[in-house]
């Protein structure tokens, strides 16, 4: 809490004469007085002397608290540190002021002096920022004790690769496979697509090796025939109860890298899609955990291709272990095969029941290399590869340039319109649409179906988090049940902190990408151990060490931040009362913005600060006079940057809105929209990220728990007799800043025009 | 279902087109640029991106006889845009060099044709030949001189009793081979249809050769629509076409005139008076023939080999034309310098190697001037050929 606040003033980039550093300074001396005990305006604060100047104030003591009222908290914020003895707030006067207002018609100030309008815009967030300070508290880290030992689950290539570069990192791995052999479906293969320069022959999987190097090595503890049956605790200090042969055993673990893999794509399988979670529990009710889809048996999709009728038609997955096994011979008969066709997609990119809805990305070159066994092995072989689209992803083009070059391999795109079996047992396959500019059709000794991958998190939890929100991930049908995320920034992140996703249980990919993977994923896991052993949080807000904190006392046990915590940070007691996880968290603040009665908060960051805030702001009695205003909450990871850039770009907006960075749309507290309302703010705009599907919310749900919350808003606006629409919530992407104009506009025309002013003015 | 067709690669076939000048064909993923950009394909069933496909996919019977590979006229300008570096213009040119190979009987002769390790035998024979033919009228390497003291060539090889009727023999053969060739070639085009332009109007067998010989050969208008930067190309052929052609009209009056005064007595015998208008339309010729060889086979060196290469059938020809012209002028010139050892010599491989360029003929890729003109006739009898104007 800073009691001796310095007042800094920046007259560089257009502030200065724009603004009139000097009659702000006056301003906040006259204002504050003793409070503010240094006020001082200087050229170029970020120069050296202006850094100096401040300094100097903290060095001496005269200051503990720094408002530096210029540019952008996004920049220079390497500049304006002044040590432990000084909290700093950056007022931004340049993005927000100087450099993106307009002068509106009503304002009639003088020519030469600062115009009336833009004057209360500087001193509104002048009064914000030294009202911020004075709310503001240093956080002090809660430093757990950490277990520097990584749970990798799965023993495959990509298991192996993580377990591998922990332990050469110089941490314990604990690696738990539930076959009785480690090396997954790697094992099981003949060749591998290549993965190195030049790239054009199918290349051995290396798998016996690593499976060598993991049993070496003494930083590694294998367990086969094994799996994790619970996993308990948080980041940092989990415990993996791993079910052996012998019983259970609990081991004490740090983070987690998931690798379980996938699985053949079963054409019998039905996906059912569990009942949704309900989308706000209410007080007292009992909080739906997540539930897996579950799978239930159905007639065989690829049955019009021939599968599961005609011996000789098989999978890529049956023709990789027939290649490993040594010749490639004919089910029916086993006679050597002479020809093969591959239907590729078989079973995928189709909405249809039962099929994929995704491309698996890696059998088109599957089928490229299992064309070139059949040319291997049989050097006047021919093998046909029937195609929608190839679909090579990146340097793989020189493979299937090579493949393409082999005079026995034929390719077509094609649509496949019937499989026939003749009477010797070939298979006749008939396509349409193909290359050659005709039906065509071709007969061969086996037809290989070109299936997908299904990741193992389809339909079971794996995990088994013994986490008050289930023991799954939530939300995985976003991703057909892959343990992906949309974080474009945050790779091999999950929904749960301290666990990271690789190889094909995260995305469909090919061994060498799948180490690529592996190799991402534990330095992930392992930064997650070197974050929480400081009390940091892991990312985004990395280096965070603020921390929810419940006032338990006034805690009604309504569950709401319990069951919406993205991240499913909390558990409760029997009671229902939260049970914090603060390594398990993110510190994005949804909780703080569901609870009802306000009770969680974060030392620099809580309901009162931003309420106290609003109220700093001043506004007219009349909005014919000094104007209409209206508060915009900026989500702090795109939308804020994006406010930046579209000064930066010269882009200008109404004098009228003030901006107020919020660590999350999820952590807005309805009540900051009561404040705002009854102090006689016209309107309410949220700007964050897009949510959805194809959500960009850095913290997955803030955005789209916001958007839910706006009913509960409408609801508290009506009790108040005002309008619903007095509140809105746009969603920006970070490089959507040319819009950002046309969105304050927008809004401030609607309040103006079509709504007017808030009765509330002057209560 | 409408008839299907089978498809039943020749994987053996695909490896020929290969060593036969059409090694990356397999590279082609059919985005169709090469059709594109070529100025001579229609717009209907155009190619080469559809003799591409055939290629990879080994279907010889649509190769075989198709008739575009006549059409098009080899500028290279689809392999030069061609963004896979498939080089579609040596395909084309392959298949024509597979036509060499198989139309002509016997097809044996073919196969020596199509590879330099059998190009010993096939100059051994007319060596062997002409060898003979020395040793029999003058003795072993004999120079005999005229009453004069000259030097003169039907001393060493009798026009008489020897060149003509040996000549006369192969271009009956060749004519005959020719038919034959002809026929089966109209055989395979008439087995697999190519698809007419619409609204082009179909002409009789009569007029579309005229025109082909009007239009096309005489004046080369298509060598001028094929390609941009041509001028090589087109000047090149041009001499080369019309030396021949001149040459071919001083040979013919040669043996008219030969004849005539061995019946008549009337001294027409060879050596031609230098000032004789067949004699100056001889050397006239010979420089034509050699400006249109120079401007060819310097383009030929310079091809950027990454876009385009020159097979064997294509140095096969220029070779021997190159040694015929050569030698010709050559022998002319050292007879009228009378230096009997050099000159008897030089007229000895010109005759092997004019040996080697009609003998061959129907096998070389000098037939195309026989199955080019046939073809685009019947592309022109049935409507593919010419392009529409746009």
């Amino acid at each position: 809490m800073s009691s001796k606040i310095g007042v800094y003033i920046c007259e560089g980039c257009d502030i200065g004469p724009q603004l009139n550093a000097g009659q702000l300074a006056e301003f906040v001396q006259s204002e504050y007085g003793g409070s503010c005990p240094v006020v001082k305006t200087a050229p170029v604060l970020c120069s050296q002397e202006g850094k100096n100047l401040i300094q100097a104030d903290v060095d001496a003591e005269t200051v503990d608290g720094v408002a530096v009222c210029a540019c952008s908290p996004r920049v220079k914020w390497d500049v304006f540190q002044f040590g432990e003895k000084a909290v700093v707030e950056r007022v931004n006067l340049r993005e927000q002021c100087a450099w993106t207002y307009v002068r509106p018609e009503a304002d009639q100030t003088a020519e030469g002096e600062v115009p009336e309008t833009l004057r209360m815009m500087a001193q509104d967030y002048i009064r914000m920022g030294i009202i911020k300070l004075q709310k503001h508290t240093v956080p002090q880290p809660e430093i757990p004790e950490v277990t520097k030992t990584i749970l990798v689950v799965g023993g495959g290539n990509t298991g192996m690769t993580a377990a591998l570069g922990g332990a050469k990192l110089g941490y314990d791995v604990v690696l738990v496979e539930k076959q009785d052999q480690l090396g997954g479906f790697g094992a099981k293969m003949y060749k591998q697509v290549p993965y190195s320069h030049p790239y054009t022959q199918a290349m051995p999987t290396g798998i016996d090796k690593k499976i060598n190097d993991v049993s070496a090595s003494d930083k590694i503890r294998v367990f086969t025939g094994s799996t994790l049956s619970k996993l308990e605790g948080a980041p940092g200090q989990y415990t993996a109860v791993v079910a052996t042969g012998n019983g259970d055993e609990r081991i004490p673990v740090g983070s987690v890298v998931l690798a379980t893999g996938w699985k053949p794509f079963d054409p019998e399988a039905r996906v059912v899609e569990a009942e949704p979670p309900k989308e706000e529990a209410k007080e007292g009710e009992e909080i739906a955990t997540i539930e897996t889809p579950e799978i239930q048996k159905g007639e065989n999709v690829l049955a019009p291709l021939g599968h599961g009728k005609f011996t000789n038609v098989i999978t890529n997955v049956d023709m990789e272990l027939m290649a490993k096994k040594g010749e490639l011979l004919r089910p029916s008969d086993g006679r050597p095969v002479q020809s093969v066709a591959f239907i590729q997609c078989a079973g995928q990119r189709s909405k249809e029941e039962g099929h994929l809805d995704y491309c698996s990305s890696v059998c088109c070159v599957v089928s490229l290399k299992q064309a070139g066994y059949l040319r291997e092995k049989n050097p006047d072989g021919k093998a046909f590869i029937f195609y929608k689209d190839m679909i090579v992803p990146g340097v793989q083009e020189l493979y299937y340039k090579a493949a393409q070059d082999d005079p026995g391999i034929f390719l077509t795109k094609g649509d496949v319109v019937e499989v026939k079996e003749d009477s010797d047992g070939g298979i006749i396959v008939r396509a349409e649409n193909t290359l050659l500019g005709e039906p065509m059709e071709v007969k061969v000794d086996v037809l290989v179906l070109a299936t997908g991958m299904v990741p193992t998190t389809l339909a079971e939890p794996v995990m088994n988090f013994a986490y008050r929100q289930g023991p799954a991930f939530p939300d995985l049908s976003l991703f057909s049940g892959f343990a992906d995320s949309n974080y474009i920034c945050f790779p091999y992140e999950t929904r749960r902190t301290g666990v990271y996703s690789a190889g094909c249980v995260h995305q469909p990919m090919l061994m060498g990408a799948a180490e690529d993977d592996a190799a991402g994923a534990v330095l992930k896991a392992i930064q997650c151990l070197e974050s929480i052993n400081r009390g940091m949080s892991v990312h985004p807000r990395s280096g965070d060490v603020s921390f929810p904190k419940f006032n338990m006392v006034r805690c009604t046990q309504c569950k709401r931040c319990t069951e919406e915590c993205p991240f499913g940070a909390l558990d409760d007691d029997e009671k229902g009362t939260p049970q914090p996880n603060p390594t398990r968290c993110r510190r994005c603040g949804t909780c703080m913005g569901a609870c009802p009665e306000r009770v969680i908060s974060f030392e620099e960051y809580n309901v009162d600060m931003i309420a106290s805030m609003i109220k700093e702001n001043e506004v007219p009695d009349d909005i014919d006079e000094g104007g209409p205003r209206v508060i915009v909450f900026v989500c702090e990871n795109d939308a804020y940057p994006a406010l930046d850039m579209a000064a930066f770009q010269g882009k200008k907006w109404s004098p009228y809105v003030r901006f107020i960075s919020v660590r999350c749309l999820g952590s807005i507290n309805s009540i900051w929209v009561a404040d705002s309302m009854s102090k006689g703010i016209d309107g309410v705009l949220l700007l964050g990220c897009k949510y959805g599907d194809d959500y960009q919310c850095h913290f997955a749900k803030g955005s789209e728990l916001c958007n839910k919350r706006m009913e509960n808003i409408a609801e508290t606006l009506g009790r108040l007799q005002l309008e619903p629409e007095r509140v809105q919530q746009k969603q920006v992407a970070i490089d959507e800043y040319d819009k950002i104009p046309q969105i304050i506009d927008d809004f401030m025309n609607h309040i103006i025009d079509d709504i007017g002013a808030n009765p509330y003015k002057g209560f | 279902m409408a008839q299907v067709k089978r498809i039943e690669p020749d994987l053996q076939f695909i490896k020929e087109m290969q060593a036969a000048g059409g090694e990356s064909l397999k590279k082609c993923y059919q985005c169709a640029t090469c059709s594109v950009v070529c100025p001579l394909s229609p717009e209907e069933n155009p190619y080469p991106r559809k003799e591409m496909i055939w290629a990879q996919w080994g279907l010889k019977d649509k190769l075989v006889g198709d008739l575009d590979m006549w059409l098009c006229h080899n500028c290279g300008t689809c392999s030069d845009q061609c963004p896979r570096g498939a080089k579609p213009a040596d395909l084309m040119a392959a298949m024509r060099n597979m036509a060499y190979q198989n139309v002509a009987q016997p097809t044996i002769m073919g196969k020596f044709m199509s590879s330099s390790k059998y190009l010993p035998i096939l100059a051994g024979i007319p060596a062997l030949i002409f060898l003979i033919a020395w040793f029999v009228t003058s003795g072993f390497f004999g120079l005999p001189l005229d009453e004069n003291g000259q030097v003169l060539y039907r001393l060493v090889f009798p026009q008489t009793a020897f060149i003509d009727p040996l000549f006369g023999l192969i271009m009956v053969a060749v004519i005959v081979i020719f038919i034959r060739g002809i026929l089966s070639l109209i055989k395979t085009f008439n087995d697999s249809p190519q698809a007419p332009i619409g609204g082009v109007p179909v002409l009789t067998v009569l007029k579309s050769t005229w025109q082909v010989i009007i239009d096309e050969i005489l004046s080369h208008t298509k060598w001028k629509e094929c390609g941009g930067d041509n001028n090589d190309r087109y000047f090149g052929h041009m001499g080369i076409f019309f030396g021949f052609v001149g040459l071919f009209i001083v040979t013919a009056y040669v043996g008219v005139a030969y004849w005539l005064g061995v019946f008549t007595g009337w001294d027409l015998m060879t050596p031609m008076s230098l000032w004789n208008p067949f004699k100056i339309l001889a050397n006239i010729a010979s420089i034509a023939l050699i400006v249109g060889l120079i401007l060819v086979t310097k383009r030929r060196l310079n091809l950027d080999d990454s876009k385009f290469k020159s097979s064997y059938y294509d140095w096969y020809l220029l070779g021997v034309i190159w040694v015929v012209t050569l030698s010709g002028m050559f022998s002319q010139l050292l007879r009228l310098a009378n230096v009997p050892a050099v000159a008897y010599p030089m007229y000895y491989i010109h005759l092997v190697s004019i040996f080697m360029l009609f003998a061959y003929l129907p096998w070389s890729k000098l037939a195309h001037l026989v199955y080019r003109t046939v073809a685009l006739g019947y592309a022109r009898h049935i409507g593919r050929s010419p392009k529409p104007q746009a």
